[in-house]
């Protein structure tokens, strides 16, 4: 058993076929919900059960369910971002990919919840495997009854629809993925209104997490206090955190949330490959704030990540070892980010397109003193002004590395080179091709 | 053309679906409530059926999906999968981001340059194979990673790649 | 929304409407907000960020009451980031601050970012100047920004032959895009890639499919888009800038012309001003060249025997009096007539029919020379609601449904298309397009209705919708006089059933029923027509008819009238409200009416005429049969707008006095006996009415041409020389003049006439009574022939825009437009030349595939240089129809 919840059974083989899944209690929730629970109580079971969002800004599912307004003429639509696009997060592949239904399954609870009888699932480009899994999965459900005009039996229609991606970490931006899904360029949209009011065509929409719906069934089935039983008081239930770097064993664990960081790496992971020591690890993802070795035993919880300065974010927890310059690391980060900003908004554009001129500049060895306060006001500069959470997510990771990791952009700026060098993370060139002329 | 516009000089001969992507398309316009929101699976399918993008096809897409032609070319360059240009028989995508460079992805990727000579977004002679630099792909656990065509490949070293590349014809 | 907010902005408290954005309300308190990507026409983007500001609410307490501070004010939540005040709408007790030190570092910063890729050309770039990034970052002072390091550098581009792309200055505030998406419906720009690749181009980087209007050019706020035709002309702060009003067509747009010497180099929209504010069309922009020609007529002409001989202005009156006097003494007054003066300034126009009534005392005036039949001169107001309070863009822009008869606004009325489409997009304004073609507006884009009428069942198509109006009850609360012909209008409708319209239209039963129900339930309404319908050899039962449907779907209301016509001219409402049409005097004053006259003779000082005169055509007709002898053709080239240009020949060639007065020896001219140089729209201050009967002021921007005179001097001039006693010294004294005599215009004065002056209307309305309008009469020409469909097209609109160097270019050379079916059966294909022959004459010219255009008709845009359709001969009846075949086998034809 890899993990308490989710992962129970993820490594059972055939998962992925429709009867394997019903042997394990599958579609047993949709059939004892759908169609014979009231929507209401649904939400209230989940509201109970503290479930937050999976996707990364971890907002209480049950309540964002429960804003889709109840009176609203037009039609409701559920929509699940399996856009995973965070460097450093492969959870959302690995569930999708190994047991399909559950997702289906949770999306069924939710489009019941908030009667939506459209739902699409939104796939990054690069998942086109995954669409023929899902897509299989649908056409498994719709035959065994659980999709169509009457899921379970029940007076209930409901439609699950595939939507592949074609390349863009902003695409699981909540509402550039609804501009991208409206066949519109897939840039952010003004907030409010929110999706929950206005969102996909203009109607009342939810987007959840593919970790966030699976987590639904079990909750629905067993009720909020069996998912307390994991997890804190404001983070209940277990979180699936994916580890790479250096360490012996990378990979995707579930664990209950509040795990202290140390133990996951240490215990779960085995550690760091031979003769490394940790020197900061990004616990959510790209987009957060890094952590020295010295906040390892940081509990992997939204509340203590935000005490400790940082943010759960995805769970894409990077480990950086010693002989990595952080300069080195920052930089090929920032690099995504410029690669990836949408270009709607001046200062997530123009912004980091000048943060990595200033790395290419330090890394040159032509850095100046006065590139590390102007590094760190560039990043101020996009905080918070930028149109939508990418520009933060760009800015956050540099100001965290200056303030743990100044000596080492000292160093740069001073002696010309990094201060330690195994293996520069390189490949830090533009990839951007022009448009022919 | 009509009276009252400039005509484009609208360059090469116009591109028709072939009768075998029929059933695929009315499948992509069927799945959402209007035509606008088919313009990726249209233009997928356009990539299946031509390999690249090229701008015929974009007017075929607009067409399809009745979207104005420059509004779909703006779409169409926003994304970073559909291939402007003609690509090799197989699209090597080698994942640049931390945790895959972190595990030598660098490495990897200036071995591909040095063996088959040729840099990103270039394709070799043969029409071979075609390399590029991506973004993270969601395989950070099993990095370095790279994508050929949409197959994974994960945990690579040069050695690995050889082997790799010897087999794909 | 309604009501009032009050908000607090840098410690000044003001009340704003509510829904007002924080932008906005910084102006109305004189806080200067930069903005990029917000336009007054878009939606909020809030994508520059340009305008982050600081805003806060007053807090509150559990009964909602706001919290006290020590000071006693109330204490303020402010928001935890800066807000941009582009997206923000005012709430009450909103505090905003744009000159705290966060408000002040997240511009500032915003500001840096954008100067990051944005290169330092600006000596060489014709924003320069005028460039809103140049002046904000001035205003932060110089070399403020600390990025040294390489930009990012793409190629300049032209996007066809109006565009330049320099795109390393964009900053891609998307107004181009957008304004020629939702205003100008065109689409043709997009932003190629994204992030800091972010470009904005056409489809595959070729010439722009569109409208070519440059108002992308005109909304970019920096020198990403600038205007080829005016590359590297000059330097804005070496311009001298005056708002006139554009010459091209009935909307009259406020024009911003950039005069350097004696030349015009540019034309802008006026941003804030006008009816138009930044909007122009493609003639309003890159028109007003024609005024610099060289080949401009720079002093008067003679024609003694054959050649022409120059002369002095002073001879060229003397001569033209003497002659004038002495045809008028030997032949009466009534061997007289002035024809001409739409596109004259309004003065000018009272001048020109006072010179004909109260000095030679002839009734024969007309401006409306394109017009095939004799239309009262009250006809057009009438079917307009007889000078009820009129309809503004404005109006039009919110509309719930706009009827369009029978015209093609692309051509004709640019800036009221531009307002339809955004009022569709942004609005939801309904559509209904009644055209023979499927005209820009009818596109399935815009959501609307096409009524595909065919060629000849125009008024088939009045009687069906009036009908299918009447159908559904009588219209309420009608005014007594309009309801007394409604048992008459029921009658001559008994036989018009709507499938008898739908039949005789072409346009299915359903459509027309569909139609006319939107009109009548919608609450703000518009119905709109133009030359299609005046110059329609069934006008006067067109307008009638017009009229009718007006007042049964409530269109026209005893308050108000929702009916524009949009003429010909930037000034053709002006020629009809100065009485330029044979039987009313200014202020549509009825000849004929001794009490209404007695005003003007006592001003006049003479006993005029009390019997109607001739129109234009009827004038056309006498003077080829030689009863009329002296002709005064004012600012119109007559043989093009004739109807019948044989019979204009041989007019002028029997005529024994021909005076001209134009800017251009035209064919017209070269037949003339005196042909006066007159002074360009530009050149003279005067005043203009445009189809929303809005009175506007143009300034004059450059002193005449050398040798050139206002045609207000020059009929003055004649008019001393024959004696009058006219004592006015200028433009502002012939307007008091009309003020005082001209119902209508009583009350408004010269001072307030600039740039959306008022829009006239009279209490007591012109016209009443709903009258039938049956008229059967068949089509001229062989009733197997095609229908010959002509118009203006945006390119190409009277004779003027051939003397622009870009509109032909754009226009490209004549062509005749053909439905792809027909053009298979005639075996002409693209390019191939295609003769057309009718009653009078033959043309030939290269076919041209366009589907937009009806099987069994052909369409010749009028103003194609050199393409002289009136040569076929006149329309009559229904319409002309015209014999056509590949011209390869037929014999040539010489033009
Ligand atoms: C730049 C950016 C990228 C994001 N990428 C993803 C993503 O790949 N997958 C995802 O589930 N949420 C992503 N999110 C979060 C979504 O906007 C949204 O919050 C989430 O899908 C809501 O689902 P949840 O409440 O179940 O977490 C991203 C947010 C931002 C700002
Ligand atoms: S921050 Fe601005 S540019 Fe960046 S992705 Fe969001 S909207 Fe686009
Ligand atoms: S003007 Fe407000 S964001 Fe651009």
């Amino acid at each position: 058993m890899r993990g308490p919840l989710l992962f129970s059974d993820i490594d059972t083989p055939g998962l992925a076929s429709i009867e394997t899944y019903r042997k394990g209690g599958g579609y047993e929730a949709a059939s004892a919900m759908v169609g014979v629970k009231p929507p209401g109580e649904c939400i209230d079971v989940v509201k109970a059960s503290g479930l937050r969002g999976r996707g990364g800004a971890g907002f209480p599912t049950g309540l964002k369910w429960g804003f889709v307004p109840k009176d609203s003429p037009k039609p409701r639509y559920l929509v699940c971002n399996a856009d995973e696009s965070e460097p450093g997060t492969f959870k959302d592949r690995e569930l999708m990919e190994k047991n399909p239904h559950l997702l289906l399954e949770g999306m069924i609870l939710a489009a019941w919840a908030i009667q939506a009888h459209v739902g699409y699932i939104y796939l990054r480009g690069e998942f086109e495997y995954i669409q023929q899994i899902l897509d299989r999965a649908i056409a498994e459900a719709r035959a065994a009854g659980f999709l169509g005009p009457a899921v379970a039996g029940r007076g209930f229609a409901l439609e699950i629809h595939t939507h592949l991606g074609a390349g863009a970490y902003i695409c699981g931006e909540e509402t550039a993925l609804l501009s991208s899904l409206e066949g519109y360029r897939g840039q952010p949209r003004l907030k409010p209104p929110f999706p929950a009011v206005e969102g996909l065509y203009a109607c009342p929409t939810v987007v959840n997490n593919v970790e966030t719906l699976m987590n639904v069934p079990p909750i629905l089935k067993n009720g909020a206090p069996w998912f307390r039983q994991w997890g804190t008081e404001k983070s209940p239930g277990t979180k699936i955190l994916s580890v790479s770097g250096p360490v012996r064993k990378p990979g995707n664990y579930e664990v209950p949330m509040g795990l202290p960081l140390s133990t996951l790496i240490e215990e779960h992971c085995g550690g760091l490959l031979g003769g490394m020591a940790i020197k900061a690890v990004i616990p959510g993802g790209s987009s957060v704030p890094l952590l020295p070795a010295s906040k390892l035993s940081t509990g992997l919880d939204f509340e203590s990540m935000v005490a400790a300065g940082t943010l759960l974010g995805s769970g894409g927890v990077i480990v950086i070892d010693d002989q990595t310059c952080i300069v080195d690391a920052l930089w090929n980060i920032t690099r995504f980010y410029e690669h990836e900003s949408c270009g709607k908004c001046t200062p997530c554009r123009e912004g980091t397109y000048w943060m990595s001129e200033v790395f290419e500049r330090l890394e040159r060895g032509e850095g100046r003193e006065s590139d590390i306060d102007l590094l760190s006001d560039v990043s101020d500069n996009i905080l918070g002004k930028s149109f939508c959470a990418l520009g933060d997510a760009a800015a956050m990771p540099v100001l965290g590395a200056i303030q743990h990791f100044r000596d080492e952009f000292e160093f740069h700026v001073r002696e010309r080179r990094c201060l330690v060098n195994r293996r520069a993370p390189g490949l830090t060139e533009r990839q951007a091709e022009a448009v022919p002329a | 053309m009509s009276a009252d516009t400039v005509a484009i000089g609208s360059e090469g001969p116009a591109l028709e679906w072939p009768e075998a992507r029929r059933a695929e398309l009315d499948q992509a316009l069927a799945r959402y409530p209007n035509r606008r929101s088919a313009v990726l699976p249209v233009l997928w399918i356009a990539q299946r059926e031509w390999g690249w993008i090229p701008p015929a096809a974009m007017q075929l897409v607009a067409r399809t999906v009745e979207l104005p032609e420059p509004e779909v070319f703006g779409i169409a360059t926003f994304y970073t999968m559909f291939n402007l240009r003609p690509v090799g028989r197989h699209h090597l995508q080698v994942c640049r981001t931390l945790s895959c460079s972190l595990m030598g992805a660098d490495r990897l990727f200036r071995h591909l340059e040095r063996k088959l000579g040729i840099g990103h977004g270039e394709t070799t002679p043969d029409g071979r194979f075609t390399l590029r630099r991506v973004e993270c792909l969601a395989a950070c656990g099993g990095a370095p990673c790279m994508q050929v065509g949409f197959d994974y490949h994960e945990n690579l070293d040069e050695a690995k790649v050889d082997a790799l590349l010897e087999k794909l014809p | 929304m309604s009501g009032s907010v009050r908000v607090t902005i840098n410690g000044r408290t003001l009340a704003v409407p509510a829904g007002t954005l924080v932008t906005d309300a910084a102006r109305m308190a004189e806080v200067h907000v930069p903005i990029f990507c917000s336009h007054q026409k878009l939606p909020p983007l809030g994508a520059c960020r340009i305008c982050v500001v600081e805003i806060g609410m007053p807090k509150r307490d559990r009964e909602g009451k706001p919290v006290l501070g020590a000071d006693g004010a109330p204490e303020i939540a402010w928001m935890p980031k800066p807000q941009t005040g582009c997206t923000t709408t005012v709430a009450e007790g909103m505090v905003v601050a744009t000159e705290s030190p966060g408000a002040v570092k997240a511009r500032k910063g915003v500001m840096e970012f954008l100067l990051v890729n944005h290169p330092l050309d600006c000596p060489v770039c014709d924003e320069g100047g005028e460039c809103q990034l140049q002046d904000l970052a001035f205003a932060f002072g110089a070399d403020f920004s600390r990025m040294d390091e390489a930009k990012r550098t793409f190629v300049s581009e032209d996007l066809g032959p109006v565009v330049k792309k320099e795109a390393n200055r964009c900053i891609v505030c998307m107004r181009c895009v957008r304004y020629c998406d939702e205003i100008m419906g065109d689409d043709a720009l997009t932003a190629h890639q994204r992030g800091v690749r972010t470009e904005i181009s056409s489809f595959d980087r070729r010439p722009l499919d569109c409208e070519q209007c440059g108002n992308c050019i005109e909304v970019c706020p920096v020198g990403a888009l600038t205007a080829l035709p005016y590359r590297f002309q000059a330097r804005p702060w070496d311009l001298r800038q005056h708002v006139t009003i554009c010459p091209w067509c009935s909307n009259g747009c406020s024009v911003r012309l950039g005069v350097r010497g004696a030349e015009i180099l540019r034309a802008r929209g006026t941003e804030y001003r006008g009816v138009n504010q930044e909007y122009l069309c493609v003639r309003g922009r890159f028109g007003y060249e024609f005024v610099n020609r060289e080949e401009r007529l720079s002093r008067p002409l003679l024609r003694a025997g054959g050649a022409h001989t120059p002369a002095s202005f002073d001879e060229a009156v003397a001569f033209a009096a003497a002659r004038l006097e002495s045809i008028a003494a030997t032949h009466g007054p009534e061997a007289v007539a002035f024809l001409g003066g739409e596109k004259l300034y309004l003065e000018e126009q009272y001048l020109f029919q006072k010179l004909a009534r109260g000095v030679i005392g002839t009734n024969h005036v007309d401006a409306r020379t394109r017009f095939v039949s004799p239309v009262p001169g009250a006809a057009l107001l009438e079917a307009t609601g007889g000078g009820r309070p009129a309809l503004s863009f404005s109006d039009l822009e919110r509309a719930e449904e706009v009827l369009v008869l029978l015209e093609d606004l692309q051509g004709e009325a640019p800036l009221a298309q531009a307002a339809l489409i955004r009022g569709q997009h942004q609005l939801g304004v309904h559509l209904t397009v009644a055209h023979a073609r499927r005209v820009k507006l009818a596109r399935p884009k815009f959501r609307g209705e096409w009524l595909g009428v065919k060629p000849g069942g125009e008024l088939a198509l009045l009687h069906g919708l009036t009908r299918a109006a009447l159908d559904a009850g009588d219209p309420p609360d009608l005014p007594r006089e309009i309801a007394a012909g409604l048992p008459g209008l029921k009658g001559a409708l008994a036989a018009w059933t709507v499938e008898r319209a739908a039949e005789e239209s072409g346009v299915p039963a359903e459509a027309l029923r569909a139609a006319a129900t939107r009109l009548r339930a919608a609450g703000r309404k518009a119905v709109l027509f133009g030359r299609g319908v005046a110059e329609h050899p069934k006008a006067v039962a067109l307008l009638l008819a017009i009229g009718n449907l007006g007042w049964v779907s409530g269109a026209l209301r005893s308050d108000g009238s929702r009916v524009m016509y949009l003429g010909p001219h930037h000034n053709s409402q002006g020629a009809l409200d100065m009485g330029l049409v044979p039987d009313r005097l200014p202020g549509y004053v009825p000849v004929a009416d001794p009490d209404a006259r007695r005003p003007f003779e006592q001003q006049w000082g003479k006993s005029l005429n009390r019997v109607a005169g001739m129109t234009a055509p009827e004038i056309l007709a006498a003077a080829a049969e030689g009863r009329v002898r002296a002709l005064w053709i004012a600012g119109d080239h007559w043989l093009r707008s004739a109807p019948d240009r044989a019979l204009a020949e041989r007019a002028l060639e029997r005529a024994e006095l021909v005076i001209v007065n134009d800017l251009f020896l035209t064919d017209t001219a070269r037949h003339a006996h005196v042909v006066f140089a007159a002074a360009a729209f530009a050149e003279k201050e005067g005043t203009t009415v445009n189809c929303e009967r809005r009175i506007q002021r143009a300034a004059r921007a450059l002193a005449p041409r050398r040798g050139a005179r206002s045609d207000a001097e020059i009929f003055t001039a004649v008019a001393r020389a024959l004696g009058a006693s006219w004592s006015h010294r200028g433009p502002e004294d012939v307007y008091r003049e009309i003020a005082r005599l001209a119902p209508g215009f009583a009350g408004t004065s010269w001072a307030t006439l600039l740039p959306l002056g008022p829009q006239w209307s009279r209490e007591a309305p012109v016209g009443g009574a709903l009258a039938p309008a049956e008229d059967l009469r068949p089509a001229a020409g062989p009733a197997d022939g095609l229908w010959l469909l002509s118009g203006g097209t945006l390119f190409l609109q009277g004779s003027l825009s051939h003397r622009t160097e870009l509109l032909p270019r754009l226009a490209k050379p004549g062509r005749a437009f053909l439905n792809p079916g027909e053009a298979r059966r005639l075996g002409v294909g693209e390019g191939e030349a295609l003769e057309l022959a009718g009653p009078t004459g033959a043309l030939e010219l290269p076919a041209s595939i366009d589907d937009a255009v009806p099987p069994g008709s052909v369409f010749v845009p009028y103003a194609f240089p050199g393409v002289e359709l009136n040569r076929l001969g006149s329309p009559a009846g229904a319409g002309l129809r015209v014999r056509a075949r590949k011209a390869a086998e037929a014999e040539r034809v010489e033009r």
